[in-house]
């Protein structure tokens, strides 16, 4: 569960987040729609504790982030627009490290694999050193990863931009996945298509605040593009 | 959480070909500097027992003569004297007979011994010879082949292990930190890692231990293999606890490399820029201040020339020579092999001359003094600045560590002047009496015993440095933990 109450953030005279109030429960994928520059990646590099917020709080499961960021990064993942990983690892070798980074030493290689089968990442590239991934594996990696670290909250920041429909597809389809079984969601996107499809929430950012909050099935996809346009002039 | 991180670390450098350069490169320079440094120390100890065992064999050579002429003497009842200075040789007692001759004309050489460490850091020992032939005469005659002028205290050197852990080992230790956290910003993989329950501060900790483990094993590892196939008196318990503060020094001096680059990674710069300004740092702090401190210390107190003292030495002769008399005593004075055989005037003569050495001696006790205190006030400049540059600091450091500090050296000297004017005084009191020289005098002859420093009062110098490099250490390593707060993981 994520919980963003009054958050700001400020850099000198700019305001990047002017008092953002949001809440994620487990089950929902929460979709951030707004230009660039309009505070997504910000509130998720709040709730990552990547900077500290002005004011306001960030909460992971209850837990306030800035105090106790090690504890609230145990139930997240973060998957960013290039999950980058250690090049001259294998995709198993990158998957453990990061897993027992995240405090799991309890997998054994096939639990490994199994991750990977899971994300659909083919059986011979497992074995493969990641640079010779491309971006789509990678970001199955990523998502390998959030299951292994069997995270509660997940903060992704336009995942599947650059993918192709195909990949961006098979991705969603992994979201969906991870949200029934309990998840909370945090995407920033550019792709209302996907956001429509594979939401369950939106929120429309502009200048650093919550424009307007929607359910995705209150909303067409027409609807919705209007909607956000309306927003942007 | 540190022993994962390390491990990882660990494994992603050793699959990166850079640092397998790296290392390659190190251990080379490390077996040539401790191939270097083994040849140089054996070249000076085999030059040292040369010029040894060619004085002995000149003196044996005496004493053998002397026999003969003592046997000589016993079968025909006569006296056992005094041999003039010219004599023909087979008649009349042999020149070994006369002390003037066998001391002035033989020496005996005063060696310091290396320590079991030598090999590690020649310092200025290449400069500052070993050994030194006492005789009689004067001071000058001792030391002439020192290197006086030799801008003493902080010269490069030669390519020993000192050089290597000095000089190169900052280079291979930037090589492999300069990026530590900008690559990892840089490629995104840092924001991977930071999502997880890991702090920058173990994070980086970690990186540091995992380099510092590779960096670590090959200097001690190679210097101890070095210190194995050159060093000496490995059997000394001392040989073994100056490697032991060696490798403190190096550990030491090795974190403060560590740390600056992790200092530098905290300001969060691109690692092209990280890399420059290491650089510049290095420049700055090897290269720069010590030769700046150097430079000074040898404005500031220049030694006399060895032309003052040669002049010094020329006027002093004159003036004696002046109260020498005629001109033909001045003149057998000079070309003492040509006096008549028998001519009692040639002993006067070399009654001259040694009181013409003393008068020179007398004349340049000044200067010698003003070498040592020059000497003293350059090495007390660079003891003062030393906390300038770690560079200077290990240099120091280290010379002390392997027995080739100035002050060690000094302390040789002062032995070796010592031991002169008491061979001298042995030599003279039995020449200036006619005294002949038996064969059983010739055990009697003095012999030098180096005196080797106390280890306590080694430590005690050795100290000053060592504690500077701690303090040092201490202030780079803690500032980037305090900046480390402040590091931003995401660019605004």
């Amino acid at each position: 569960m994520l919980e963003a109450i009054d958050l700001k953030k400020t850099y000198g005279d700019y305001q990047a987040l002017k008092g953002l109030n949001l809440r994620v429960n487990g089950g929902d994928i929460y979709c951030l729609l707004g230009a660039n520059g309009a505070g997504k990646t910000t509130t998720i590099n709040l709730f990552l504790n990547f900077v500290t917020p002005t004011s306001g709080v960030a909460r992971v499961n209850g837990i306030d982030v800035n105090a106790d960021p090690l504890q609230t990064k145990r139930y997240l993942a973060y998957i960013p627009e290039q999950v980058m990983l250690y090049g001259n690892l294998t995709g198993m070798e990158n998957l453990e490290y990061f897993a027992r980074l995240g405090g799991h030493d309890e997998y054994s290689a096939d639990d490994y694999r199994g991750f990977l089968r899971r994300v659909g990442l083919q059986e011979d590239a497992a074995g493969r050193r990641v640079k010779t991934y491309s971006k789509g594996m990678r970001q199955k990696v990523g998502v390998a990863i959030a299951l292994a670290k069997q995270a509660r909250a997940l903060l992704l920041d336009e995942p599947t931009s650059g993918l192709d429909p195909k990949a961006s597809n098979e991705f969603s389809e992994l979201l969906v996945q991870l949200k029934s079984e309990g998840a909370a969601i945090l995407m920033a996107t550019h792709d209302l298509f996907r956001a429509k499809e594979t939401g369950t929430r939106i929120g429309i950012m502009r200048g650093g605040q919550l424009v307007q909050e929607l359910s995705t099935d209150e909303v067409s996809h027409a609807d919705l593009e209007r909607i956000y346009l309306e927003h942007m002039h | 959480m540190y022993r994962l991180i390390i491990s990882h670390e660990t494994r992603s450098l050793a699959r990166t070909g850079a640092l397998w350069a790296i290392l390659a490169l190190l251990v080379f320079a490390i077996g040539f500097a401790a191939f270097a440094g083994g040849r140089a120390i054996t070249r000076q100890a085999k030059g040292a027992a040369d010029a040894v065992a060619f004085e002995n064999g000149e003196r044996a050579k005496m004493r053998q003569d002397t026999e003969a002429y003592a046997a000589e003497v016993a079968a025909s009842g006569g006296t056992y004297e005094f041999a003039t200075v010219n004599h023909v040789p087979g008649r009349g007692p042999p020149q070994g007979t006369n002390a003037g001759v066998v001391g002035a004309e033989t020496a005996a050489y005063v060696v310091l011994p290396p320590t079991g460490l030598a090999a590690l850091s020649i310092g200025q020992s290449d400069v500052q010879l070993n050994y030194l032939p006492a005789s009689m005469g004067t001071t000058l005659d001792m030391i002439k082949n020192l290197e006086t002028e030799n801008p003493v205290n902080l010269q490069t050197g030669p390519f020993d292990i000192a050089f290597v852990v000095i000089f190169l080992l900052p280079i291979f230790i930037l090589a492999m930190t300069y990026d530590l956290l900008s690559s990892e910003k840089e490629r995104g993989t840092l924001a991977m890692i930071l999502a997880h329950p890991v702090s920058l501060r173990e994070l980086m900790a970690s990186k540091i231990v995992a380099r510092a483990a590779v960096i670590l094993a090959v200097v001690v590892g190679f210097g101890l293999l070095a210190l194995l196939s050159v060093g000496t008196q490995l059997d000394q318990a001392e040989t073994w606890v100056r490697f032991a503060l060696w490798i403190i020094a190096t550990l030491l001096y090795s974190l403060f490399w560590f740390s600056l680059a992790v200092l530098v990674n905290v300001y969060g710069r691109s690692s092209a820029t990280n890399g420059t300004i290491l650089a510049g740092i290095w420049l700055i702090l090897v290269v720069v201040v010590p030769t700046l401190v150097s430079l000074l210390a040898t404005t500031l107190y220049p030694a006399p020339s060895r032309m003052d003292l040669i002049v010094a030495a020329r006027e002093a002769q004159t003036a004696g020579e002046k109260n020498m008399g005629s001109a033909l005593d001045r003149f057998y004075s000079e070309h003492m092999d040509q006096v008549p055989t028998g001519d009692q005037r040639a002993m006067d003569f070399l009654t001259l001359a040694q009181a013409n050495a003393a008068n020179i001696e007398k004349a340049l006790l000044p200067l010698y003094e003003q070498f040592r205190e020059q000497s003293l006030h350059q090495e007390g400049l660079v003891q003062r600045f030393q906390y300038l540059s770690p560079a200077i600091m290990m240099q120091l450091a280290l010379n002390e560590i392997s027995g080739t500090s100035t002050a060690r050296y000094q302390d040789f000297l002062d032995q070796a002047f010592r031991f002169r004017s008491q061979w001298n005084d042995f030599f003279a009191s039995r020449f200036l009496k006619r005294e002949p020289l038996r064969p059983a005098d010739y055990d009697q002859f003095p012999s030098f015993s180096y005196v080797p420093e106390s280890l306590t009062t080694v430590l005690g110098r050795l100290a000053t440095s060592l504690a500077g490099l701690l303090l040092v250490c201490a202030g780079v390593t803690l500032l980037p933990f305090v900046g480390l707060r402040r590091y931003q993981v995401a660019a605004r």
